[in-house]
């Protein structure tokens, strides 16, 4: 059973149709690449699921449960439950810059009080140590790179023990020779078997680490399968031409 | 001049400088809160609040500052039937109306704060499962004040020197003293001696703002 059901999403501002019509399932362990041109509604798409945009119809089914079904949401603590299933990680990072590397981590969990302080500690040690950052656990965000900003963005996401983790343009905001860092924390987590779905216009990580790739053009999905059908053997034309162009 | 005459006038103008600190401390300590409830109520969804809230900071920063005092010393008891009742002492009828006019600047500044953080704090917060007002008290207000801060500074040190306001409604603070000095003594040292004493009251107030902007700098 897929672990995200996704049909029929529609949106649109105006007489804009941001989506139209998205239908798509996420398997559990899967790593989705979603690629297309700017304005493609893949990043409207990803922030669907996680309520930062509403739909305007369609169905979000996450782990069994129904964000929203056929247009109607469910109720708010279903909504908050939902969404505690997945990470989100954002382009421009959103760290919380008032509070250090280690308190970034840690401020969600210390409310949410799921788990003992001792717990949290620990876990935000162990995450801090998996990418590479114990050195700066007490540094301000302002301090640190934009690369190294974006894994810490990843280990606040994954302190929260999310069954999937979304990321939308994680790199896009990066110096080029800063995203290798960010991209390689991406690919263990991939080998770790966590299910994402990554927004993205690096080519080179979803020929490699994707399993599937999706290519959303003006507010739908034009083509999908996987990487190695998808960029060598590309049916559509318009994926045709983006590829072209992208891999130039 | 003597230095015996400098200390004579001295005495009295500090009793005066008692007065005008402990105005500021007074309006600070309760306009600052009551600022950022304005804030929140000029920005809530309910709209008579926020309608009510926007027409007081309108009201407020849009008299003047010695209007209002005049008005609350000496319009209020003149009002039939209740003014007999809202007859107040001079200096809480000045705290008074200091506070309700600069919980209106602070109110402007701190609204200035919450519109200069980004929405991506918001959407983060969202996603991580933070309740609304975990996310005001722990991600916005925070950042808030310390973006304020600087502006709060400057709103501070004019607070201090607005404080002479309290000559036109007779509360005798330092600048009062010094016009009497000035007055009796004929001579315009009173003058300086009280502009000192001012310039040591706002360099003592911006070194502890500059404290707090390098405490809370997030670097």
């Amino acid at each position: 059973m897929p672990i995200i059901e996704i049909a029929n999403l529609k949106k649109s501002y105006g007489n804009l149709d941001v989506l139209k019509q998205i239908t798509f399932d996420v398997n559990k362990n899967d790593v989705v690449a979603v690629i297309g041109p700017s304005g493609s509604g893949k990043s409207t798409m990803l922030r669907s699921l996680v309520y930062l945009e509403k739909i305007d119809d369609g169905t979000i089914c996450v782990a069994g449960n129904h964000l929203v079904k056929d247009g109607a949401y469910a109720k708010p603590q279903e909504i908050k439950e939902i969404n505690a299933k997945m990470g989100m990680v954002f382009q421009h990072f959103n760290l919380f810059p008032h509070l250090t590397v280690k308190e970034n981590l840690e401020l969600a969990p210390k409310m949410l009080k799921e788990e003992s302080p001792a717990q949290i500690q620990q876990r935000s040690s162990e995450l801090l140590k998996k990418i590479g950052l114990t050195d700066r656990a007490t540094a301000y965000p302002a301090k640190l790179s934009g690369g190294q900003k974006q894994r810490v963005a990843i280990a606040r996401a994954l302190m929260l023990n999310p069954e999937i983790l979304l990321f939308d343009e994680p790199t896009s905001a990066l110096d080029p020779e800063l995203t290798g860092e960010v991209l390689n924390v991406m690919k263990d987590l991939a080998e770790e078997h966590m299910t994402m779905i990554v927004v993205t216009h690096e080519m080179g990580f979803a020929k490699e680490v994707a399993n599937r790739v999706i290519f959303m053009d003006n507010g739908e999905i034009v083509e999908s399968g996987s990487p190695a059908e998808l960029f060598t053997n590309p049916k559509n034309e318009r994926t045709k031409t983006f590829l072209k162009r992208s891999l130039k | 001049m003597s230095f015996d005459y400098l200390i004579s006038i001295l005495k009295p103008m500090l009793e005066g400088a008692q007065m005008t600190v402990l105005l500021f401390i007074i309006a600070i300590v309760v306009s600052i809160p009551l600022g950022f409830i304005l804030t929140l109520s000029a920005g809530s969804r309910f709209k008579p609040l926020s309608l009510i809230a926007q027409g007081y900071i309108y009201v407020m920063r849009g008299t003047p500052l010695l209007l209002q005092l005049l008005f609350i010393c000496f319009g209020l008891p003149m009002i039939p039937v209740v003014g007999e009742y809202l007859v107040l002492d001079r200096f809480v009828a000045a705290c008074l109306g200091f506070i309700l006019n600069y919980a209106a600047y602070f109110a402007e500044i701190f609204r200035g704060g919450l519109l200069a953080i980004d929405k991506g704090q918001y959407e983060a917060s969202q996603v991580l499962g933070l309740n609304k007002w975990q996310t005001l008290t722990k991600v916005i207000l925070p950042q808030m004040f310390r973006i304020a801060l600087p502006s709060v500074a400057n709103e501070s040190v004019t607070l201090v020197k607005d404080t002479a306001l309290l000559y036109a409604v007779a509360v005798p603070e330092l600048l009062h003293f010094a016009q009497t000095a000035v007055n009796r003594d004929f001579t315009i040292v009173p003058f300086f001696v009280a502009g000192i004493i001012y310039l040591i009251m706002t360099l003592l107030l911006t070194m502890v703002f500059k404290w707090l902007e390098k405490r809370f700098k997030f670097e």
